[in-house]
């Protein structure tokens, strides 16, 4: 069911709901428990300055909208530079395939969210709102929205049934605009007064879960460089590449992926990979002992931290100043023989992770995200979870997980689940936001680290100590829950881990290396620790660092050498010249096209009236096409009138075929030009593809002339048969002015009328002139052929035909003529003097020589005609009705006379046949 | 709203005498291969090829036109909304020669104002059978202001560098605030300026 039909009736002129190809979406408003359905519509406008300018149409709405009638104006929010629609996933719900789709609203003044339903019609709803965003480029106008004044202006009238929420969100502040009036103005219009659009942070009090995860966002944005480097890492590539995407790039992407072999090699860069649960303690020693001591200075830092901050404050808050504490300390412990950029820091509550990348490396990272799972307490909190940062290093893309997993010994399964919900809930949004989120697994490279929590089983606390202070730490590790749940394929399948060559980290008493001392006295364990999954992975070594005391936990480290993929610039160029080829080869290779059996048409010895057809086949190729004759410049008509293609226009599937049939043929209208050589039998047809090329078919050939279609003035004249006559001379007589009275300049005289007229009419007066329905029977097609033959080859005496067809011949004869008998000029004075014989005749009387000779011919053949009507059945008004529209014609035009008009031009010629001249 | 997969597009054009070369011309630029086999183009052809300039990505629609005389009239009415305009001659044919300032009145009558005009003189491998000497091309060119090549799509020579170089003019003349138009519009690009001494 189409919507945006109900949408569009509602929006003024200029006002273009783009949500054709799929229906408003129906969006519910979340908020808490209350949920209200809504229709979302796209509305485009095209101002006059030029441009386009887009906003969101919230609509509250009927069951089901049909027409406008059904759907209220409820808001309306201009997609604006400061405008953000992203996909979230919102706290307190499992996501799962075919789940609805939750979408956060940002602009400058509100914050809404919604759900939509799943499918392609969200996704293409999400891709055109991204796309109507107004760009980054600086050089585009800031749209004004001028247009929505027409909106904001409307004042409430009490009386009227304007749509409720709108009415009470306007009028009720007044001086408000409802554009960005995202706050409670319209809870007043809500009979259960329960707000329906929320600003977050009045939310936020209440239901902490479902901030937490977003506010460190703007936290950890950052931006000092580490040790005055003056490298910033910039997602460039990543803003750049937001801009444009579409089908070719998408394609050449994808190319680019598969060749990937061609243009990259490996090289191997040291990534240093740590964890240290902090328990909660500011930095109070220096870190180099863990970060860069004993150690060439890495490419890459992967620093994670669990327990940063144990307040309450920092879990409701989610704001602590251990944060800065931590990075600085880190910041200061990197190796100091390199330059390091900050790529990231990502913390959810007390689980931290950062990434600093080599300063020269920084141009090499892109694409980074981050994002973070809670699945502390309920699930959702994050005093447990995983936070994450994904990033492309050269060609490579890799993923580093840092998570605090359930505690305590017997809770393993609980720990498994945490890592599987951190799995699956962990989405990096893509660059083109109509792909899918990334998981974690869809990296090459995959870093996790943490304190996972899993414990060392069955063994009690002294029996674990003694093992350790013998360093059988194989006989321990025999002993570790992580082992035996890997080995069980119940958590981190694929993934690896070093030898454990270190006694376990966790728990000593702080600022010691003794073990616990408390009252609880935990056995030791190998809590904090780091795997990989990936290829090109080698561990060079992995260790905890006892010098560090400030925690109950030890810091664990391990430097690995990564094999990234690095674009070799020659190769990728040259892999993306052959792409473009290969792409610019299909799109030619998709250009519709046809062979056609024929583009030459001759039409020989064309006679009038005479059909001839002439056919051809159009083969298509590969591609689907549309084929359609087309017109010339300046024509109206895609060929000359006395032609026709059938069909003209068509549809071809591919390797199909089609025949077309040119068919020719002359009648009255065209037959006077081809005899006087103003028309020849040539043409050209552009036969066009549709987005492909165009053909052009050559026509010629030669016609016969005719009496058809010559004038009575020249057939006069031509004391031959018109085909025995040299074409020149047919042409000069064609185009011989018709005189009103002989001037006797011409050196032969002519004829009285026209000897063909005469033929026919002895014809019929020898043959039939006791014919019955002379005149009102068909005559025969072949024997018109026959005739016109005859006549104009002035082979008469052959003529043998039936009288029906002579008859029929005559009046083709006088239709055919370019000037009627009764010429154009005294056309409205036969009918102002009709009635009047005299006045008649004197009418006739000015008509030029042979037309009034052939006038007063025929006038006395139909008297004949009529002096045999008994035996005929003729009369004089069946006669004077034939002939009378044949004889008259309408200077106006060639169309039939009316009916009033064909009853006067009746009326001219009955006088004639009913009085003798 | 179109896809948008390029920077820009550019149409151009080749017109000339018959057998003059043009489908052999293009067939070089967009396939890069060549047939000996004479098939004169009846009706209008194109194919698209994709270059980089400046890091701009165009794409060349190039417009394959019938020579024979009779298709003229239709031909023309194929000159508007080309940004560019190749001319071919044959240097073994001096009628196609002679016929050059034909061709060019025809542009000047039925093509935009300021399209960019590039004149060809093909089959220069073809050296023994020369009728037409490259001072004359070079002449005729610089009367009329602009680009001259001798080319031979058999031997390929300078095929690549006269498209390249068309484009480039036209790119020179294009607005450069116009990142995501398909369709440019040219129409604030200067006149043709003097003869430009590039040619081969």
């Amino acid at each position: 069911m189409d919507q945006s039909v109900a949408i569009q009736e509602t929006l003024a002129e200029g006002e273009y709901c783009i949500i054709i190809s799929f229906p408003a979406v129906q969006g519910a408003l979340c908020e808490g428990e209350s949920r209200r359905s809504r229709l979302l519509g796209l509305v485009r406008y095209r101002p006059e300055r030029g441009g386009e300018e887009h906003a969101l149409f919230l609509y509250t709405h009927r069951r089901m909208a049909i027409t406008g009638d059904d759907v209220s104006l409820d808001q309306i929010v201009p997609i604006s530079r400061d405008f953000a629609l992203e996909e979230v996933s919102l706290d307190g719900e499992v996501y799962f395939l075919g789940s609805d789709v939750t979408v956060q609203l940002d602009t400058a003044e509100l914050s809404l969210v919604f759900q939509l339903p799943f499918g392609s019609q969200t996704r293409t709803f999400l891709q055109e709102v991204a796309r109507a965003c107004p760009g980054f480029d600086p050089a585009a106008l800031d749209p004004k929205f001028l247009w929505l004044s027409r909106y904001r202006r409307k004042e409430p009238e009490p009386e009227s049934p304007t749509p409720r929420g709108w009415k009470s969100a306007a009028g009720t502040r007044p001086g408000r605009a409802i554009i960005g009036g995202g706050d409670s103005s319209f809870d007043e219009s809500r009979p259960d007064g329960k707000g329906l659009l929320v600003d977050r942070s009045s939310r936020g009090q209440d239901k902490p879960e479902n901030l937490l995860p977003r506010q460190n966002k703007s936290k950890s944005e950052i931006t000092d460089m580490v040790r005055s480097s003056t490298v910033t890492v910039s997602d460039k590539a990543h803003i750049l590449s937001m801009q444009k995407f579409g089908l070719r790039d998408t394609i050449v992407k994808s190319h680019l992926m598969q060749k990937e072999e061609d243009y990259t090699y490996i090289q191997n860069f040291r990534f240093f990979v740590g964890t240290y649960n902090v328990n909660g303690q500011s930095p109070k020693e220096c870190l180099r002992p863990w970060l860069s001591h004993g150690i060439q200075a890495p490419d890459v830092y992967c620093v994670g931290f669990q327990e940063l901050d144990l307040s309450k404050e920092a879990f409701f808050f989610h704001d602590t100043p251990k944060e800065e504490e931590w990075f600085k300390a880190v910041s200061e412990g990197l190796h100091p023989a390199a330059k390091y950029a900050k790529v990231k820091l990502i913390r959810l509550v007390g689980i931290m992770l950062l990434l600093y990348v080599k300063q020269e490396h920084a141009a090499y990272i892109s694409e980074v995200e981050v994002e973070t799972v809670g699945t502390g307490i309920m699930g959702r909190m994050g005093n447990k979870g995983g936070v994450a940062v994904r990033f492309q290093f050269h060609n490579t893309s890799i993923c580093v997980v840092n998570s605090h997993l359930a505690a305590h010994t017997e809770e393993y399964e609980r720990r498994n689940q945490d890592y599987k919900d951190i799995c699956s809930r962990m989405q990096f949004r893509q660059v083109d936001p109509s792909l899918p989120p990334l998981t974690i697994s869809k990296h090459d490279v995959i870093l996790w680290l943490g304190d996972l929590n899993y414990r060392i089983e069955e063994l009690d606390v002294e029996k674990v100590k003694k093992l350790i202070e013998e360093k059988a730490f194989q006989t321990l590790y025999a002993n570790d829950q992580l082992r035996a749940q890997v080995a069980a394929k119940a958590v981190f399948e694929g993934f690896s881990e070093g030898e454990l060559t270190f006694q376990p980290t966790y728990k000593y008493d702080t600022g010691s290396d003794d073990w616990d001392t408390s009252e609880k006295c935990r056995a030791p364990a190998w809590c904090d620790r780091v795997l990989w999954k990936g290829k090109n992975i080698t561990q060079l070594s992995y260790q905890s660092h006892m010098a560090l005391k400030t925690s109950d936990h030890k810091p664990v480290s391990s430097v690995f050498d990564i094999g990234v993929r690095v674009v070799n610039e020659e190769l990728y160029r040259k892999t993306l010249e052959e792409i473009v080829r290969s792409l610019d080869k299909m799109e030619n290779d998709n250009i519709p096209s046809v062979s056609l059996s024929k583009r030459e048409f001759c039409f020989q010895n064309v006679k009038y009236m005479q059909l001839q057809v002439e056919s051809f086949t159009i083969r298509n190729g590969q591609v689907p096409c549309q084929f359609e004759f087309i017109n010339k410049p300046d024509e109206v008509s895609y060929c000359k009138q006395w032609l026709r293609a059938n069909p003209s226009r068509g549809f071809l599937l591919p390797d199909s075929a089609i025949e077309i049939e040119l068919e020719l043929f002359v009648n009255k209208t065209t037959a006077t030009k081809l005899n006087s050589g103003e028309d020849k039998i040539e043409d050209i047809l552009v036969l066009h593809l549709d987005r492909g090329k165009d053909y052009f078919l050559s026509v010629s050939g030669n016609y016969l002339p005719s009496c058809f279609g010559s004038p009575i003035h020249t057939l006069c004249y031509m004391k031959e048969p018109i085909l025995d006559l040299p074409l020149e001379t047919v042409r000069e007589l064609t185009l011989m002015q018709l005189q009103t009275e002989d001037d006797g300049s011409q050196l032969e005289r002519p004829m009285d009328i026209p000897k063909e007229l005469w033929m026919m009419v002895d014809y019929l007066y020898r043959n039939a002139i006791q014919q019955e329905d002379l005149f009102q029977q068909p005559g025969l097609r072949l024997e018109f052929e026959h005739i016109r033959d005859c006549l104009d080859s002035g082979m008469i005496d052959n003529l043998s035909a039936s009288n029906h067809s002579v008859a029929e011949a005559l009046l083709l004869f006088l239709e055919s003529l370019p000037e009627p008998v009764i010429c154009y000029s005294v056309y409205h004075n036969c009918f102002e003097c009709s009635g009047n014989l005299t006045a008649s005749k004197q009418v006739i009387a000015t008509l030029p020589a042979c037309h009034r000779n052939v006038f007063i011919y025929l006038m006395a053949f139909l008297q004949e005609l009529l002096k045999n009507s008994a035996k005929n059945h003729l009369d004089g008004n069946i006669l004077a009705s034939i002939f009378g529209s044949l004889l008259l014609r309408n200077p106006a035009g060639h169309q039939k006379l009316e009916v009033a008009e064909k009853k006067k031009a009746q009326e001219f010629i009955h006088q004639f046949l009913c009085n003798s001249p | 709203m179109a896809k948008k997969t390029y920077d820009l597009l550019f149409k151009l054009l080749l017109i000339g005498d018959s057998g003059v070369g043009k489908t052999c011309v293009l067939f070089r630029f967009s396939d890069d291969a060549f047939n000996t086999t004479f098939i004169s183009t009846i009706g209008i052809d194109f194919k698209i090829k994709t270059v980089e300039l400046q890091g701009k990505k165009i794409k060349l629609q190039i417009w394959d036109t019938a020579g024979q005389e009779r298709f003229h009239t239709i031909t023309t009415s194929y000159y508007r909304g080309a940004m560019g305009i190749m001319l071919v001659y044959d240097i073994t044919n001096g009628k196609s020669f002679e016929n050059i300032s034909k061709w060019l009145r025809n542009i000047d009558e039925h093509a935009n104002e300021d399209v960019e005009r590039m004149l060809l003189g093909n089959k220069c491998d073809m050296d023994d059978k020369r009728v037409v000497p490259k001072g004359k091309g070079e002449q005729i060119a610089r009367e009329h202001g602009i680009r001259f090549f001798e080319t031979s799509a058999k031997a390929n020579i300078n095929i690549e560098k006269a498209f390249l170089t068309l484009a480039e003019d036209i790119l020179r003349k294009t607005p450069v605030k116009e990142p995501n138009s398909e369709n440019v519009d040219i129409s604030s690009g200067g006149g043709v300026t003097g003869w430009k001494s590039k040619c081969c």
